[in-house]
Protein backbone atom coordinates (compact mmCIF):
# COMPACT_ATOMS: atom_id res chain seq x y z
CA UNK A 1 0.00 0.00 0.00
CA UNK A 2 1.22 3.48 -0.79
CA UNK A 3 2.39 5.47 2.23
CA UNK A 4 1.08 8.68 0.70
CA UNK A 5 -1.89 8.99 -1.61
CA UNK A 6 -3.01 12.37 -2.87
CA UNK A 7 -6.05 12.64 -5.15
CA UNK A 8 -7.82 15.50 -6.87
CA UNK A 9 -6.23 18.29 -4.87
CA UNK A 10 -7.49 21.78 -5.76
CA UNK A 11 -6.63 25.06 -4.17
CA UNK A 12 -7.23 28.62 -5.23
CA UNK A 13 -6.39 31.93 -3.62
CA UNK A 14 -9.00 34.64 -4.16
CA UNK A 15 -10.19 33.16 -7.42
CA UNK A 16 -6.81 32.19 -8.88
CA UNK A 17 -6.26 28.45 -9.15
CA UNK A 18 -2.93 27.53 -7.60
CA UNK A 19 -3.38 23.77 -7.65
CA UNK A 20 -5.67 22.00 -10.06
CA UNK A 21 -6.48 18.34 -9.77
CA UNK A 22 -3.13 17.30 -8.36
CA UNK A 23 -2.77 13.63 -7.54
CA UNK A 24 0.14 11.29 -6.94
CA UNK A 25 1.22 8.47 -4.70
CA UNK A 26 4.41 7.55 -2.97
CA UNK A 27 5.67 4.24 -1.63
CA UNK A 28 7.40 3.91 1.72
CA UNK A 29 11.12 4.62 1.44
CA UNK A 30 10.79 6.46 -1.86
CA UNK A 31 11.69 10.03 -2.49
CA UNK A 32 9.72 12.26 -4.76
CA UNK A 33 11.16 15.40 -6.32
CA UNK A 34 8.78 18.15 -7.32
CA UNK A 35 10.16 20.57 -9.87
CA UNK A 36 8.68 23.56 -11.62
CA UNK A 37 9.18 27.30 -11.92
CA UNK A 38 8.48 29.75 -9.11
CA UNK A 39 4.79 30.30 -8.57
CA UNK A 40 3.84 26.98 -10.16
CA UNK A 41 2.19 25.73 -6.97
CA UNK A 42 4.94 23.47 -5.60
CA UNK A 43 5.16 25.17 -2.23
CA UNK A 44 1.38 25.35 -1.89
CA UNK A 45 1.24 21.61 -2.47
CA UNK A 46 3.69 21.00 0.38
CA UNK A 47 1.81 23.42 2.62
CA UNK A 48 -1.41 21.52 1.92
CA UNK A 49 0.27 18.25 2.94
CA UNK A 50 1.34 19.88 6.21
CA UNK A 51 -2.08 21.44 6.83
CA UNK A 52 -0.68 24.96 6.65
CA UNK A 53 -3.17 25.52 3.85
CA UNK A 54 -6.57 23.92 3.57
CA UNK A 55 -7.20 22.48 0.09
CA UNK A 56 -10.53 23.45 -1.48
CA UNK A 57 -11.11 19.89 -2.52
CA UNK A 58 -9.35 16.57 -2.70
CA UNK A 59 -8.18 13.78 -0.49
CA UNK A 60 -4.94 12.95 1.28
CA UNK A 61 -4.26 9.64 2.95
CA UNK A 62 -1.25 8.31 4.77
CA UNK A 63 -0.74 4.54 4.99
CA UNK A 64 -4.42 4.01 4.25
CA UNK A 65 -5.64 6.48 6.86
CA UNK A 66 -7.52 9.44 5.43
CA UNK A 67 -6.00 12.57 6.93
CA UNK A 68 -7.85 15.03 4.75
CA UNK A 69 -11.04 14.62 2.78
CA UNK A 70 -12.87 17.66 1.48
CA UNK A 71 -16.11 15.70 1.13
CA UNK A 72 -16.13 15.04 4.87
CA UNK A 73 -17.45 18.27 6.35
CA UNK A 74 -17.27 17.25 10.01
CA UNK A 75 -14.94 19.42 12.05
CA UNK A 76 -11.68 17.85 13.13
CA UNK A 77 -10.78 18.55 16.78
CA UNK A 78 -7.46 20.33 17.26
CA UNK A 79 -5.88 17.41 19.05
CA UNK A 80 -6.69 15.09 16.17
CA UNK A 81 -5.46 17.63 13.63
CA UNK A 82 -2.15 17.84 15.48
CA UNK A 83 -1.85 14.06 15.50
CA UNK A 84 -2.46 13.91 11.74
CA UNK A 85 0.03 16.66 11.16
CA UNK A 86 2.74 14.58 12.77
CA UNK A 87 2.62 12.14 9.85
CA UNK A 88 4.51 14.87 8.03
CA UNK A 89 7.66 16.78 8.78
CA UNK A 90 8.54 20.00 7.01
CA UNK A 91 11.87 21.66 6.41
CA UNK A 92 11.34 25.29 5.43
CA UNK A 93 13.24 27.30 2.87
CA UNK A 94 14.11 29.88 5.54
CA UNK A 95 14.89 27.30 8.29
CA UNK A 96 12.59 28.95 10.88
CA UNK A 97 14.66 27.80 13.82
CA UNK A 98 13.57 29.22 17.17
CA UNK A 99 16.16 31.93 17.88
CA UNK A 100 15.94 31.79 21.67
CA UNK A 101 16.81 28.10 21.84
CA UNK A 102 20.10 26.30 21.27
CA UNK A 103 20.50 23.79 18.46
CA UNK A 104 19.81 20.95 20.89
CA UNK A 105 16.76 22.69 22.41
CA UNK A 106 15.37 23.38 18.94
CA UNK A 107 15.44 19.65 18.30
CA UNK A 108 14.05 18.58 21.69
CA UNK A 109 11.38 21.26 22.28
CA UNK A 110 8.48 19.71 20.39
CA UNK A 111 9.25 16.22 21.69
CA UNK A 112 9.31 17.44 25.27
CA UNK A 113 5.96 19.19 24.82
CA UNK A 114 4.45 16.08 23.25
CA UNK A 115 5.77 13.96 26.09
CA UNK A 116 3.35 15.76 28.39
CA UNK A 117 0.53 13.96 26.62
CA UNK A 118 2.13 10.63 27.44
CA UNK A 119 -0.07 8.84 30.01
CA UNK A 120 2.85 8.23 32.38
CA UNK A 121 4.14 11.78 32.01
CA UNK A 122 4.72 13.34 35.40
CA UNK A 123 6.09 10.11 36.80
CA UNK A 124 8.30 9.16 33.86
CA UNK A 125 9.27 12.71 32.97
CA UNK A 126 13.01 12.34 33.58
CA UNK A 127 13.17 9.09 31.66
CA UNK A 128 11.16 10.45 28.69
CA UNK A 129 13.26 13.61 28.51
CA UNK A 130 16.46 11.59 28.62
CA UNK A 131 15.27 9.52 25.67
CA UNK A 132 14.32 12.65 23.72
CA UNK A 133 17.68 14.19 24.50
CA UNK A 134 19.61 11.15 23.45
CA UNK A 135 17.67 10.90 20.20
CA UNK A 136 18.27 14.60 19.48
CA UNK A 137 22.00 14.29 20.10
CA UNK A 138 22.18 11.29 17.77
CA UNK A 139 20.32 13.22 15.07
CA UNK A 140 22.51 16.30 15.40
CA UNK A 141 25.52 13.99 15.24
CA UNK A 142 24.20 12.43 12.05
CA UNK A 143 23.91 15.84 10.39
CA UNK A 144 27.46 16.65 11.49
CA UNK A 145 26.66 19.13 14.26
CA UNK A 146 27.56 17.31 17.46
CA UNK A 147 30.00 20.12 18.28
CA UNK A 148 27.25 22.75 17.95
CA UNK A 149 24.70 21.43 20.45
CA UNK A 150 24.84 24.56 22.59
CA UNK A 151 25.01 27.10 19.76
CA UNK A 152 22.17 29.53 19.14
CA UNK A 153 20.84 29.85 15.58
CA UNK A 154 22.47 33.25 14.99
CA UNK A 155 25.84 31.69 15.79
CA UNK A 156 25.40 29.13 13.01
CA UNK A 157 25.87 29.47 9.26
CA UNK A 158 22.84 29.07 7.00
CA UNK A 159 23.87 25.54 6.09
CA UNK A 160 24.28 24.60 9.73
CA UNK A 161 20.92 26.13 10.59
CA UNK A 162 19.25 24.14 7.85
CA UNK A 163 20.88 20.96 9.12
CA UNK A 164 19.55 21.67 12.61
CA UNK A 165 16.12 22.20 11.02
CA UNK A 166 16.38 18.80 9.34
CA UNK A 167 17.30 17.17 12.66
CA UNK A 168 14.38 18.99 14.30
CA UNK A 169 11.94 17.64 11.71
CA UNK A 170 13.36 14.12 12.00
CA UNK A 171 13.11 14.15 15.80
CA UNK A 172 9.38 13.47 15.68
CA UNK A 173 9.93 10.53 13.27
CA UNK A 174 7.47 11.68 10.61
CA UNK A 175 6.28 9.12 8.04
CA UNK A 176 7.00 11.58 5.27
CA UNK A 177 9.59 14.33 5.40
CA UNK A 178 8.93 17.34 3.19
CA UNK A 179 11.51 19.84 2.00
CA UNK A 180 10.50 23.23 0.65
CA UNK A 181 13.41 24.42 -1.48
CA UNK A 182 15.84 23.61 1.33
CA UNK A 183 18.83 25.26 -0.31
CA UNK A 184 17.24 28.30 -1.95
CA UNK A 185 18.07 30.62 0.93
CA UNK A 186 21.69 29.46 1.13
CA UNK A 187 24.87 30.83 -0.32
CA UNK A 188 25.98 28.55 -3.17
CA UNK A 189 28.99 27.26 -1.23
CA UNK A 190 26.71 26.10 1.60
CA UNK A 191 24.21 24.09 -0.44
CA UNK A 192 26.53 21.09 -0.65
CA UNK A 193 26.44 20.26 3.05
CA UNK A 194 22.64 20.34 3.13
CA UNK A 195 22.26 18.30 -0.04
CA UNK A 196 24.70 15.75 1.38
CA UNK A 197 22.46 15.27 4.42
CA UNK A 198 19.36 14.82 2.25
CA UNK A 199 21.23 12.39 0.01
CA UNK A 200 22.18 10.27 3.00
CA UNK A 201 18.55 10.29 4.14
CA UNK A 202 17.55 9.05 0.70
CA UNK A 203 20.09 6.26 0.83
CA UNK A 204 18.69 5.16 4.19
CA UNK A 205 15.22 5.11 2.60
CA UNK A 206 13.57 7.99 4.38
CA UNK A 207 10.29 8.75 2.64
CA UNK A 208 10.63 12.27 1.29
CA UNK A 209 8.88 14.85 -0.82
CA UNK A 210 11.42 17.40 -2.02
CA UNK A 211 10.57 20.66 -3.74
CA UNK A 212 13.78 21.88 -5.30
CA UNK A 213 15.42 23.99 -7.95
CA UNK A 214 18.57 21.86 -7.88
CA UNK A 215 17.92 19.77 -10.99
CA UNK A 216 21.08 17.70 -10.83
CA UNK A 217 20.36 16.88 -7.21
CA UNK A 218 16.72 16.01 -7.94
CA UNK A 219 17.83 13.67 -10.66
CA UNK A 220 20.31 11.86 -8.41
CA UNK A 221 18.30 11.60 -5.26
CA UNK A 222 14.73 10.92 -6.33
CA UNK A 223 12.89 7.77 -7.27
CA UNK A 224 10.08 9.74 -8.88
CA UNK A 225 9.85 13.20 -10.36
CA UNK A 226 6.83 15.42 -10.87
CA UNK A 227 6.95 18.53 -13.03
CA UNK A 228 4.31 21.08 -12.09
CA UNK A 229 3.36 24.03 -14.22
CA UNK A 230 0.49 26.43 -13.58
CA UNK A 231 -0.70 24.35 -10.64
CA UNK A 232 -1.12 21.12 -12.59
CA UNK A 233 1.10 18.09 -12.99
CA UNK A 234 2.42 18.20 -16.54
CA UNK A 235 4.78 15.28 -16.46
CA UNK A 236 5.72 12.53 -14.05
CA UNK A 237 7.96 9.52 -14.06
CA UNK A 238 11.35 8.12 -13.19
CA UNK A 239 14.11 10.74 -13.06
CA UNK A 240 15.90 9.23 -16.07
CA UNK A 241 12.76 9.68 -18.14
CA UNK A 242 11.68 13.12 -17.00
CA UNK A 243 15.15 14.61 -17.16
CA UNK A 244 16.62 12.46 -19.93
CA UNK A 245 13.69 12.18 -22.24
CA UNK A 246 10.90 14.62 -21.39
CA UNK A 247 7.74 14.08 -23.42
CA UNK A 248 6.07 17.43 -22.98
CA UNK A 249 7.08 20.65 -24.64
CA UNK A 250 6.68 22.61 -21.39
CA UNK A 251 8.95 20.22 -19.49
CA UNK A 252 11.59 20.48 -22.20
CA UNK A 253 11.50 24.26 -22.14
CA UNK A 254 11.71 24.34 -18.36
CA UNK A 255 14.65 21.93 -18.24
CA UNK A 256 16.48 23.81 -20.97
CA UNK A 257 16.22 26.99 -19.00
CA UNK A 258 17.65 25.28 -15.93
CA UNK A 259 20.48 23.44 -17.62
CA UNK A 260 21.47 26.59 -19.50
CA UNK B 1 12.25 77.86 55.67
CA UNK B 2 13.95 74.77 57.11
CA UNK B 3 15.17 72.27 54.56
CA UNK B 4 13.44 69.46 56.46
CA UNK B 5 10.02 71.02 55.74
CA UNK B 6 10.81 71.25 52.07
CA UNK B 7 12.12 67.69 52.01
CA UNK B 8 9.07 66.31 53.82
CA UNK B 9 6.68 68.12 51.46
CA UNK B 10 8.56 67.00 48.36
CA UNK B 11 8.75 63.41 49.61
CA UNK B 12 5.00 63.38 50.17
CA UNK B 13 4.50 64.63 46.62
CA UNK B 14 6.96 62.09 45.33
CA UNK B 15 4.96 59.36 47.08
CA UNK B 16 1.88 60.42 45.10
CA UNK B 17 3.94 60.54 41.90
CA UNK B 18 5.18 56.99 42.51
CA UNK B 19 1.66 55.79 43.27
CA UNK B 20 0.28 57.21 40.01
CA UNK B 21 3.19 55.63 38.14
CA UNK B 22 2.94 52.18 39.68
CA UNK B 23 -0.85 51.84 39.52
CA UNK B 24 -0.99 53.12 35.93
CA UNK B 25 1.73 50.72 34.85
CA UNK B 26 0.11 47.76 36.61
CA UNK B 27 -3.27 48.45 34.99
CA UNK B 28 -2.26 49.74 31.56
CA UNK B 29 0.26 47.00 30.76
CA UNK B 30 -2.31 44.16 30.75
CA UNK B 31 -5.12 46.36 29.40
CA UNK B 32 -2.87 47.33 26.50
CA UNK B 33 -2.54 43.65 25.58
CA UNK B 34 -6.32 43.33 25.41
CA UNK B 35 -6.50 46.46 23.24
CA UNK B 36 -3.75 45.14 20.95
CA UNK B 37 -5.69 41.88 20.43
CA UNK B 38 -8.69 44.03 19.52
CA UNK B 39 -6.72 46.01 16.97
CA UNK B 40 -5.39 42.79 15.41
CA UNK B 41 -8.77 41.05 15.42
CA UNK B 42 -9.97 39.37 12.26
CA UNK B 43 -13.47 40.57 13.15
CA UNK B 44 -13.53 43.87 11.25
CA UNK B 45 -16.01 45.87 13.42
CA UNK B 46 -13.98 45.16 16.55
CA UNK B 47 -10.73 45.99 14.78
CA UNK B 48 -12.04 49.27 13.38
CA UNK B 49 -13.59 50.28 16.70
CA UNK B 50 -10.39 49.52 18.60
CA UNK B 51 -8.24 51.40 16.14
CA UNK B 52 -10.58 54.40 16.31
CA UNK B 53 -10.29 54.30 20.10
CA UNK B 54 -6.48 54.22 19.87
CA UNK B 55 -6.55 57.11 17.42
CA UNK B 56 -8.69 59.27 19.70
CA UNK B 57 -6.64 58.52 22.80
CA UNK B 58 -3.26 58.96 21.16
CA UNK B 59 -4.41 61.86 19.05
CA UNK B 60 -5.61 64.11 21.86
CA UNK B 61 -3.73 65.54 24.84
CA UNK B 62 -3.67 63.52 28.02
CA UNK B 63 -4.39 66.76 29.86
CA UNK B 64 -7.65 67.15 27.98
CA UNK B 65 -8.60 63.54 28.70
CA UNK B 66 -8.04 64.12 32.41
CA UNK B 67 -10.20 67.22 32.40
CA UNK B 68 -12.99 65.39 30.59
CA UNK B 69 -12.87 62.41 32.92
CA UNK B 70 -12.77 64.59 36.04
CA UNK B 71 -15.20 67.36 35.12
CA UNK B 72 -17.21 65.56 32.42
CA UNK B 73 -19.69 63.64 34.59
CA UNK B 74 -20.65 66.77 36.54
CA UNK B 75 -20.94 69.06 33.53
CA UNK B 76 -22.46 66.69 31.00
CA UNK B 77 -25.11 64.81 32.94
CA UNK B 78 -24.80 66.23 36.45
CA UNK B 79 -23.28 63.00 37.64
CA UNK B 80 -20.89 62.81 40.54
CA UNK B 81 -17.28 63.30 39.71
CA UNK B 82 -14.74 60.62 40.46
CA UNK B 83 -12.34 61.47 43.28
CA UNK B 84 -9.32 63.36 41.92
CA UNK B 85 -6.91 60.50 42.34
CA UNK B 86 -9.21 57.91 40.74
CA UNK B 87 -9.89 60.23 37.82
CA UNK B 88 -6.15 60.60 37.32
CA UNK B 89 -5.58 56.85 37.37
CA UNK B 90 -8.49 56.27 34.98
CA UNK B 91 -7.23 58.80 32.45
CA UNK B 92 -3.63 57.61 32.69
CA UNK B 93 -4.56 53.95 32.40
CA UNK B 94 -6.70 54.49 29.29
CA UNK B 95 -4.07 56.70 27.71
CA UNK B 96 -1.14 54.42 28.36
CA UNK B 97 -3.06 51.28 27.43
CA UNK B 98 -3.54 52.82 23.98
CA UNK B 99 0.17 53.55 23.61
CA UNK B 100 1.23 50.16 24.97
CA UNK B 101 -1.21 48.38 22.67
CA UNK B 102 0.52 49.79 19.62
CA UNK B 103 3.91 48.72 20.95
CA UNK B 104 2.59 45.21 21.62
CA UNK B 105 1.00 45.05 18.18
CA UNK B 106 4.27 46.00 16.54
CA UNK B 107 6.09 43.38 18.62
CA UNK B 108 3.65 40.58 17.89
CA UNK B 109 3.35 41.36 14.18
CA UNK B 110 7.14 41.58 13.99
CA UNK B 111 7.62 37.91 14.83
CA UNK B 112 7.94 36.13 11.48
CA UNK B 113 4.97 33.96 10.56
CA UNK B 114 7.40 31.12 9.92
CA UNK B 115 7.97 30.81 13.66
CA UNK B 116 4.29 30.08 14.18
CA UNK B 117 4.20 27.67 11.24
CA UNK B 118 7.31 25.84 12.43
CA UNK B 119 5.54 25.32 15.77
CA UNK B 120 2.41 24.06 14.02
CA UNK B 121 4.18 21.48 11.87
CA UNK B 122 5.95 20.23 14.99
CA UNK B 123 2.56 19.42 16.49
CA UNK B 124 2.44 22.22 19.05
CA UNK B 125 -0.80 23.77 20.24
CA UNK B 126 -1.46 27.48 19.70
CA UNK B 127 -0.98 28.10 23.41
CA UNK B 128 2.36 26.29 23.42
CA UNK B 129 3.48 28.27 20.39
CA UNK B 130 2.56 31.53 22.10
CA UNK B 131 4.27 30.80 25.40
CA UNK B 132 7.23 28.73 24.23
CA UNK B 133 8.12 30.48 20.99
CA UNK B 134 6.45 33.83 20.36
CA UNK B 135 6.35 35.47 23.78
CA UNK B 136 10.06 35.86 24.48
CA UNK B 137 10.68 37.14 20.96
CA UNK B 138 7.93 39.71 21.47
CA UNK B 139 9.36 40.77 24.84
CA UNK B 140 12.77 41.27 23.28
CA UNK B 141 11.30 43.38 20.49
CA UNK B 142 9.16 45.61 22.68
CA UNK B 143 11.68 46.26 25.43
CA UNK B 144 13.30 49.38 23.90
CA UNK B 145 10.02 51.13 22.94
CA UNK B 146 8.47 50.13 26.26
CA UNK B 147 11.32 51.62 28.27
CA UNK B 148 10.86 54.84 26.30
CA UNK B 149 7.15 54.94 27.01
CA UNK B 150 7.55 54.09 30.69
CA UNK B 151 10.09 56.85 31.20
CA UNK B 152 7.63 59.23 29.56
CA UNK B 153 4.99 58.01 32.00
CA UNK B 154 7.17 59.00 34.95
CA UNK B 155 7.27 62.56 33.68
CA UNK B 156 3.63 62.62 32.58
CA UNK B 157 2.52 62.04 36.18
CA UNK B 158 3.14 65.78 36.68
CA UNK B 159 0.02 66.43 34.60
CA UNK B 160 -2.06 65.27 37.57
CA UNK B 161 -1.75 68.73 39.10
CA UNK B 162 -4.22 69.97 36.46
CA UNK B 163 -6.97 68.47 38.62
CA UNK B 164 -5.14 69.32 41.86
CA UNK B 165 -3.63 65.97 42.68
CA UNK B 166 -0.70 66.92 44.87
CA UNK B 167 2.15 65.19 43.11
CA UNK B 168 5.73 66.38 43.44
CA UNK B 169 5.66 69.25 40.92
CA UNK B 170 2.56 70.72 42.50
CA UNK B 171 4.15 70.53 45.94
CA UNK B 172 7.35 72.10 44.69
CA UNK B 173 5.44 74.80 42.88
CA UNK B 174 3.60 75.74 46.08
CA UNK B 175 6.91 77.09 47.43
CA UNK B 176 7.04 79.59 44.56
CA UNK B 177 4.38 81.68 46.31
CA UNK B 178 6.84 82.00 49.21
CA UNK B 179 9.56 83.11 46.84
CA UNK B 180 11.41 79.79 46.76
CA UNK B 181 12.38 78.33 43.41
CA UNK B 182 14.90 75.74 44.60
CA UNK B 183 12.27 73.04 45.43
CA UNK B 184 11.44 72.82 41.72
CA UNK B 185 15.06 71.92 41.03
CA UNK B 186 15.02 69.37 43.82
CA UNK B 187 11.88 67.88 42.24
CA UNK B 188 13.79 67.61 38.99
CA UNK B 189 16.45 65.61 40.80
CA UNK B 190 13.80 63.14 42.03
CA UNK B 191 12.73 62.53 38.41
CA UNK B 192 16.31 62.09 37.28
CA UNK B 193 17.03 59.52 39.98
CA UNK B 194 13.79 57.64 39.32
CA UNK B 195 14.40 57.49 35.59
CA UNK B 196 18.04 56.64 36.16
CA UNK B 197 16.96 53.56 38.11
CA UNK B 198 14.49 52.60 35.38
CA UNK B 199 17.15 53.01 32.72
CA UNK B 200 19.48 50.66 34.59
CA UNK B 201 16.72 48.07 35.02
CA UNK B 202 15.77 48.17 31.34
CA UNK B 203 19.40 48.08 30.31
CA UNK B 204 19.88 44.90 32.35
CA UNK B 205 16.77 43.31 30.88
CA UNK B 206 17.89 44.08 27.33
CA UNK B 207 21.30 42.65 28.07
CA UNK B 208 19.72 39.53 29.46
CA UNK B 209 17.88 38.96 26.20
CA UNK B 210 20.87 39.77 24.03
CA UNK B 211 21.87 36.10 23.87
CA UNK B 212 19.61 35.55 20.87
CA UNK B 213 18.67 37.49 17.79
Amino acid sequence: MAILEVTGLNKSFSGTAVLSDVGFSLEKGESLAIIGSSGSGKTTLLRCLNFLELPDSGKISVAGETVFDSSDRSAVPERELRRRRLHFGLVFQSFNLFPQYTALENVTLAGRLLARENPGYPRRRAELFAEIDENARALLDSVGLISKLGAYPHELSGGQQQRVAIARALALSPDILCFDEPTSALDPELTGEVLRVIRSLASSHTTMVIVTHEMQFAREVSDKVIFIDGGAIVERGAPEDVFGNPRHERTKRFLERYSG
Amino acid sequence: MPLSTIAATLLRGFGTTCLIFIITLALAAPLGLVVSFGSMSRFAPLRILTRAFVWIIRGSPLMLQMIIIYYGPGLLWSGTALPRFSATITAFTINYAAYFSEIYRGGIEGVPRGQYEAGLVLGMTKTQIFFKITLLQVVKRILPPMSNEIITLVKDTSLARIIAVREIIMEAYSFMAKGLISPLFYAGVFYLIFNGVLQVIFGKAEKKLAYFR
